[in-house]
């Protein structure tokens, strides 16, 4: 049977599956069989398009017959294979539904993980499709208790939003981070992500903003007295007395090399010649005072 | 006579011939007269007496009590030159039974004092000393500092030969180059804090997962043992002798059969 031709495979398997006078009952076992040899026929024969249609409806033939496991790996090869042939709204489609299949038996690993190779797949092309995969991924995880598989999604989720240059949503997206890591104790990521999120903001020059933030995150103990609690304090005084070699200075050394490069990259160019805007409105405050005075 | 009647006897003539005591007298007259004097010969006492210990210094073979001799020496000549600004003001001062003379003298001998005291060999030659650093050397004794220590480098006790000299660039090239090292291990050591709180927190997200592998590949061992069990009893139940010899007539029945219908349709 397997040497059969995929076209009549596929051809049978839709009689099987096609409500007529004749059948009353669509029998999906047989059709779901005759599906699947289809498709990896197709395959073998690289035509993905007919692979991937023949790979939707043996997911489909699979949930009719209530096994979500089968449905949803069958979707998750369909939608490897709409990945290769760029049809890129079909290919979110596909993994967000082999999530919810995967959902359905209980498995919050693999659900994540498919919504993860989607975000992948979807990075170049549409990334913010990407970025809200990635962040539904992370959802997925922390619902089931288990953040520390989500470390390296908000990593993906986090390089991705720098490359957009979204920066406040990049810093939103490593406190939370932050929280994850809380949850598990895992200090060092944690200490990691608010570093870097203070990074961030600095380098939005909002330097109002990072000195918000990083009073919010010393109200962690752990990242008080941590290196990277260090680092941040050096940084902010570094600004605020307008010393760009200093800055230069702090952004050699770890602990700012041990994050990942993306924000290395960015505090590499930290002092990004904005130091004058701030020396400015001090200045502007010192004048106020003396207004007042 | 007894020995009471002897020192009476002395005491009385001391007494009567004391006025031909020189030493006495200059004691006295010293005592009596004369704040400079009285300074005077005190710090002379003093010079005296370092020189006698700078030459048991020089005599000495244990470089130990030299050492010690030195510094005692090093300390009177800071006492010493400490008061000679003292004697200079006195000398200046007018006093009476004292002819012009006198007085010029006295201030050429406080002027001469300094030389003099710096003169006492103290175990360390120097081609610069800042003569003029009173106040430093007063300030060095009161820091007792061991010879080891490096904060004298002005310090006008210091051998400037050109051996040490090279021996201090050579100490400051290796601290330098100590220094270097120190940081390049240092930036190791913190690559590996990172690397190893990474590794910490990879670890603690693994055992969770061994966990479930673990009583998975139970439940699977388990599910195994099982099957083979009944895979056994199963192929017992076949192979059991009857059964076999059942089989075995049959299939030669059956080749009878065919054997003689072949012949049959031979024929």
């Amino acid at each position: 049977m397997t040497t059969q031709d995929p076209g009549k495979l596929m051809a049978k398997a839709d009689k099987l599956t096609k409500l007529s006078f004749t059948r009353w009952n669509a029998d999906w076992k047989n059709a779901t069989a005759l599906y699947e040899q289809a498709a990896v026929g197709y395959r073998f024969k690289k035509e993905n398009e007919k692979a991937k249609e023949a790979f939707e409806k043996a997911s489909k033939g699979q949930e009719m017959i209530s096994s979500p496991w089968d449905a949803a790996k069958h979707m998750e090869s369909a939608a490897s294979l709409a990945k290769e042939l760029g049809h890129w709204n079909e290919v979110s489609d596909f993994y967000r539904k082999a999530s919810e299949l995967y959902r359905e038996c209980g498995r919050s690993q693999p659900a994540s993980d498919a919504l993860g190779k989607g975000a992948s797949a979807l990075e170049d092309t549409n990334p913010d499709e990407a970025v809200r995969l990635y962040i539904d991924a992370c959802e997925i995880l922390e619902e089931d208790g288990k953040e520390q598989m989500a470390f390296d999604l908000y990593r993906a989720a986090t390089s991705t939003y720098v490359k957009l240059e979204r920066y406040t949503d990049a810093a939103t997206l490593l406190l939370r981070w932050g929280v994850a890591a809380d949850k598990c104790n895992a200090v060092n990521s944690q200490c990691k992500a608010y570093l870097s999120a203070i990074i961030i903001y600095l380098y939005m020059h909002d330097f109002q903003q990072a000195q918000k933030c990083y009073n919010d995150c010393s109200q962690v103990g752990a990242f008080l007295s941590s290196d990277q609690g260090r680092c941040a304090r050096k940084l902010l005084s570094a600004y605020e007395e307008g010393d760009i070699e200093e800055i230069k200075r702090l952004a050699q050394p770890s602990p700012i090399t041990h994050l990942d490069h993306v924000i290395i990259k960015l505090a590499r160019k930290l002092p990004t010649g904005d130091l004058k805007e701030l020396e400015k409105e001090e200045d502007k405050e010192t004048l106020d005072e003396n207004d007042l005075t | 006579m007894s020995v009471i009647d002897i020192l009476t006897r002395v005491d009385a003539i001391c007494k009567k011939y004391e006025k031909y005591d020189v030493e006495r007298l200059n004691g006295d007259n010293v005592a009596g007269d004369d704040a400079f004097a009285r300074l005077y010969a005190s710090v002379d006492l003093d010079v005296e007496s370092a020189l006698q210990k700078a030459e048991t210094a020089s005599q000495e073979k244990n470089r130990a009590a030299v050492v010690a001799l030195n510094a005692e020496i090093r300390r009177t000549k800071a006492r010493l030159l400490e008061e000679v600004p003292k004697l200079q003001r006195l000398a200046l001062k007018k006093v009476k039974g004292l002819s012009k003379e006198e007085l010029s003298t006295r201030n050429d001998l406080v002027l001469a004092l300094p030389d003099r005291i710096q003169s006492i060999p103290d175990g360390s030659t120097n081609g610069a000393k800042a003569t003029g650093s009173w106040t430093a050397s007063a300030s060095r004794t009161e820091i007792r500092f061991d010879s080891t220590s490096d904060g004298r480098f002005e310090s006008e006790y210091f051998q400037q030969t050109e051996e040490s000299n090279q021996f201090r660039q050579e100490y400051e090239m290796r601290k330098m180059k100590q220094d270097q090292g120190l940081d390049i291990i240092s930036e190791g050591l913190d690559t590996l804090q990172n690397m190893a709180h990474d590794m910490n927190e990879e670890l603690d997200r693994q055992v969770p997962l061994m966990d479930e592998i673990d009583s998975k590949v139970d439940k699977a061992t388990s599910d195994l043992k099982n099957t083979n069990v009944r895979l056994k009893e199963t192929v017992n139940q076949l192979r059991s002798s009857r059964n076999f010899c059942i089989d075995i007539i049959l299939l030669y029945i059956i080749l009878g059969i065919a054997a003689y219908l072949y012949n049959v349709l031979k024929k």
